[in-house]
């Protein structure tokens, strides 16, 4: 990929990103309810107290001039002051962002090792017991609702049998030196055992939540691939040269049968950013989807913003790194 | 699936994992993250119940709800419009500092000024109505100088609490929103955002106001306050024995509370009172009698035992009974339809009426209810919901004034009746949705405003809730409790109304 060409992508960038700003900005402003009067909601406060408020919030002004405020400080990095925290935006999101990127990276992995295994083995003993459970094991997966499947794996693994705890990321007393922020690495990085079992113990249900939907569509795109390579010309002449079946497998129908996973993996990274807002607020797990839709309920306007354009990026970024991939996998694909 | 490996993991992380738990440690599940740990910068109930750990205010409640001077020793009225506070001796601040009249004067001149916090103005300031300013008289004693007469300022003062002039200065604005320097019963190791609040036991701590028994037998060490949002889940929390205390437990997860045998659910008056606003400047709740049928007319009993599973105090009048100037001998609306009828009869209406009942989303199933049983009573009701400001705005008292009745509430946080007489049931109150107008109510909360006599102050505020009672601006509802699902092992402790969570006497056996 030259640089020029990797110039358009992050100019494409751009009208994606404007685009997400005048929609998120629009639709918040449209959203009845005023933060000035949510802050202030039960507490009797008085016209002017509420008046007062939402000038001190900067929310008198009209609706343009908050936007071109907003676009040209945020152009600046400087996405304003979080209107129930009132401190820096950036400030609250970075301090709950590494927590999601941990789960997310942990859901992920649990989806891609669930998935991808099973899939391939569906589809080479296609119409088999295993292929009809995986089908049947998938069909669960995407349609049993995230909150739901949380709160009954909590009720199983860690109310009655108390193998896993309720809630949060890790315990005090195993809390290891913050240098990243993400606990199992900050673990390892310090070389704690205990710290480390804590983290992944903390990580379980979470992860299995979050990733199970992506883990089932995965499955399924992964077998309907494999069963389409199978059917090559190119995997036929392999058996013809009398290659073993694993072989075969594992190195000329994988690589040509995982490309359309990479692609719906991306994808699918839209939905596990939107299942995080869920999965964090069953298992009080400390990240930003969780004080996304907190910050929505109370209309906190600049966090929202950000939170969206973070989010924005982060998948049109997932979906770059993906046609990367794509190349390596198939050098016919030129970007 | 392949489960059995994840399994096989978990059960190995579990031994590893649960460290032991010592009986000095409390764990509370609560239901939101603090916004900030600066006491003058937000205006969530939550994130003061939090801070009240750490903090003190210069008044505090004692467990009956009474007010008791915490950070001074007593408050004299000068006049009506300047009272004065003495300062309790010997506190001293967490980092060893002994707090003074400086810090106290500094605590409110950051409330009251615009600008104060780092260019931002507090949003506390509102909860200081007519303060002008509070000055030091000399080491012991500072004045609170107000432009009206405000005898509720006591009451208020619980709403604030006092920060170090010399820390505060230092930490800057985004310091003491992130650490702490209080007075209070437990200092913060550690503020682990989204997750938790670890506290430990202050050895500096003073021991509390006096109405507030001294403290000393705190039994706990250490506290970590655990942020769980999710109702399901801190309840899961309370049941593995994970926590010891959960907040706002919900009405449905009572039963399995109550059925575990290591768990058990505690209760505390809130400080909202719940009522159907009648439109008393149209037909036909214009007419006294047609409200007071509209209050025979319900079953509070059976609603609130339906609806809130029995966890509500019927009411008869305005507010809670804990609330100063509360009166006690308010005769019963009882649930009499026959009666209801009759008076509907005597008003002109013998064939009933037709009347609709405006609720927000979160009040529709009590809305339906209570069109069932008025509509059974003669009073046929049609159930509006609508979104939530939208209603609001309907039933403002500068609106058009087009509706019948609205189920709403209002919240009396300081439990004084100021609080929620005046804005609600005032003529032109900015919260009289009943658009109620008695002239001798309106006398009556007049002299309680000003009266700093508590004696004769409460006088005035029964005769008029005995007046108010009366005229039945309202279909007086309920106060719902506020419930906390707790530890067996759990004492020493007991739900506030305020909400603060009062750990300075709590053991985990």
């Amino acid at each position: 990929m030259t640089p020029v060409l990797l110039l358009q992508r992050v100019g494409h960038l751009v009208p994606v990103l404007l685009g997400v700003t005048v929609i998120v900005f629009l639709m918040m402003s449209l959203t009845p309810g005023d933060p000035a009067e949510i802050m202030l909601a039960n507490q009797n406060a008085t016209p002017a107290q509420v008046a007062m408020l939402r000038h001190d919030m900067g929310l008198d002004r009209p609706l343009m001039e908050r936007f071109v405020s907003f676009v040209g400080h945020a152009l600046q990095g400087d996405f304003g002051q979080s209107l129930f925290h009132r401190r820096p935006v950036a400030t609250v999101i970075m301090e709950r962002l590494p927590a999601t990127i941990e789960l997310s990276v942990a859901a992920m992995a649990f989806a891609l090792l669930v998935s991808i295994p099973l899939g391939v083995m569906a589809a080479v003993y296609r119409g088999g017991v295993l292929d009809r459970l995986a089908t049947v094991g998938a069909l669960l997966g995407v349609s049993l609702p995230g909150f739901w499947f949380g709160i009954l794996m909590l009720i199983g693994f860690a109310v009655n049998l108390r193998w896993l705890p309720v809630s949060g990321a890790i315990d005090f007393a195993a809390q290891p030196p913050g240098i990243t922020g993400l606990m199992v690495v900050d673990s390892m990085l310090a070389l704690r055992g205990d710290s480390l079992m804590n983290a992944l113990a903390h990580l379980v249900l979470p992860a299995i939540t979050l990733g199970l939907p992506m883990a089932a569509i995965l499955m399924r795109v992964t077998r309907a691939s494999m069963l389409e390579v199978l059917r090559q010309d190119y995997i036929t002449f392999a058996e013809a040269k009398g290659l073993g079946r694993g072989r075969i497998i594992a190195l000329h129908a994988l690589k040509n049968g995982l490309l359309p996973t990479v692609t719906v993996a991306a994808m699918e990274t839209g939905s596990l950013l939107g299942g995080n807002m869920v999965v964090e607020t069953v298992f009080g797990w400390p990240g930003l989807g969780r004080l996304v839709v907190e910050s929505i309920f109370v209309r906190n306007y600049p966090l929202v913003q950000a939170a969206v354009l973070l989010y924005a990026v982060t998948y049109v970024v997932v979906n770059f790194l993906a046609d990367l991939l794509y190349t390596v996998l198939n050098p016919r694909v030129r970007m | 699936m392949r489960l059995k490996p994840l399994l096989i993991l978990a059960a190995a992380a579990a031994g590893l994992y649960f460290a032991p738990v010592s009986a000095a440690e409390l764990r509370i599940g609560f239901t939101l993250d603090p916004l900030t740990l600066d006491p003058a910068n937000h205006r969530s109930r939550e994130t003061e119940s939090v801070l009240r750990t750490m903090y003190n205010g210069l008044v505090a409640h004692d467990p009956s709800m009474k007010l008791v001077p915490e950070l001074i020793e007593s408050w004299t009225w000068i006049d009506p419009q300047t009272m004065e506070a003495k300062i309790r001796p010997g506190v001293r601040f967490h980092s060893g500092e002994t707090m003074t009249a400086d810090d106290i004067v500094f605590t409110f001149t950051r409330l009251l000024a615009d600008g104060a916090i780092a260019g931002q103005t507090s949003p506390r300031k509102g909860l200081l109505g007519p303060t002008r300013e509070v000055v030091k008289l000399n080491d012991s004693t500072v004045r609170f100088l107000l432009t009206e007469p405000w005898p509720v300022l006591p009451a208020m003062l619980t709403f604030q609490e006092v920060v170090s002039k010399s820390f505060t200065e230092k930490a800057g604005a985004g310091g003491i929103a992130t650490t702490e320097d209080g007075t209070g019963p437990f200092k913060l190791v550690q503020w682990r955002r989204g997750d938790s609040l670890v506290l430990e036991r202050a050895a500096s701590y003073f021991g509390g106001g006096p109405g507030i028994p001294k403290a000393g037998n705190a039994c706990i060490e250490r506290t970590i306050i655990k942020i769980i949002p999710e109702n399901a889940s801190r309840v899961a929390a309370l049941l593995a024995g994970d926590v010891h205390i959960i907040n706002e437990l919900p009405a449905h997860d009572i039963r399995t509370v109550e059925a575990n045998p290591n768990t058990a659910v505690m209760a505390v008056n809130g400080t909202r009172s719940f009522f159907v606003a009648l439109n008393t400047t149209k037909k036909p709740f214009d007419d006294v009698r047609v409200r007071q049928a509209a209050n025979h007319a319900l079953n509070r009993k059976l609603m609130i035992d339906k609806l809130l599973a029995g966890r509500a105090t019927k009411l008869d009048g305005v507010m809670s009974p804990a609330a100063f100037g509360h009166n006690p001998n308010l005769p019963e609306y009882a649930f009499d339809p026959k009666r209801a009828k009759d008076l509907l009869t005597a008003a002109g209406y013998p064939n009933g009426i037709d009347v609709t009942l405006d609720a927000d989303g979160p009040q529709k199933e009590t809305a339906e209810a209570i069109a069932a049983l008025l509509t059974q009573a003669g009073i046929r009701t049609k159930v509006a919901i609508g979104e939530g400001s939208q209603v609001r705005t309907r039933w403002a008292i500068n609106g058009k004034k087009e509706g019948d009745m609205w189920i709403t509430s209002w919240g009396n946080g300081s439990l004084d009746p100021t609080d929620i007489f005046e804005p609600t049931l005032q003529t032109g109150g900015r919260g009289n949705s009943a658009f109620y107008s008695n002239p001798k109510v309106d006398a009556l909360l007049a002299a309680g405003g000003r009266e700093t006599d508590a004696t004769k102050r409460a006088a005035f505020y029964q005769d008029a809730e005995a007046l108010i009672h009366a005229d039945a601006p309202w279909i007086f509802l309920w106060l719902p409790q506020d419930l906390y699902g707790v530890s067996r092992r759990l004492t020493g402790w007991s739900p506030a109304a305020s909400g603060w969570l009062n750990l300075r006497d709590v053991c985990v056996q």
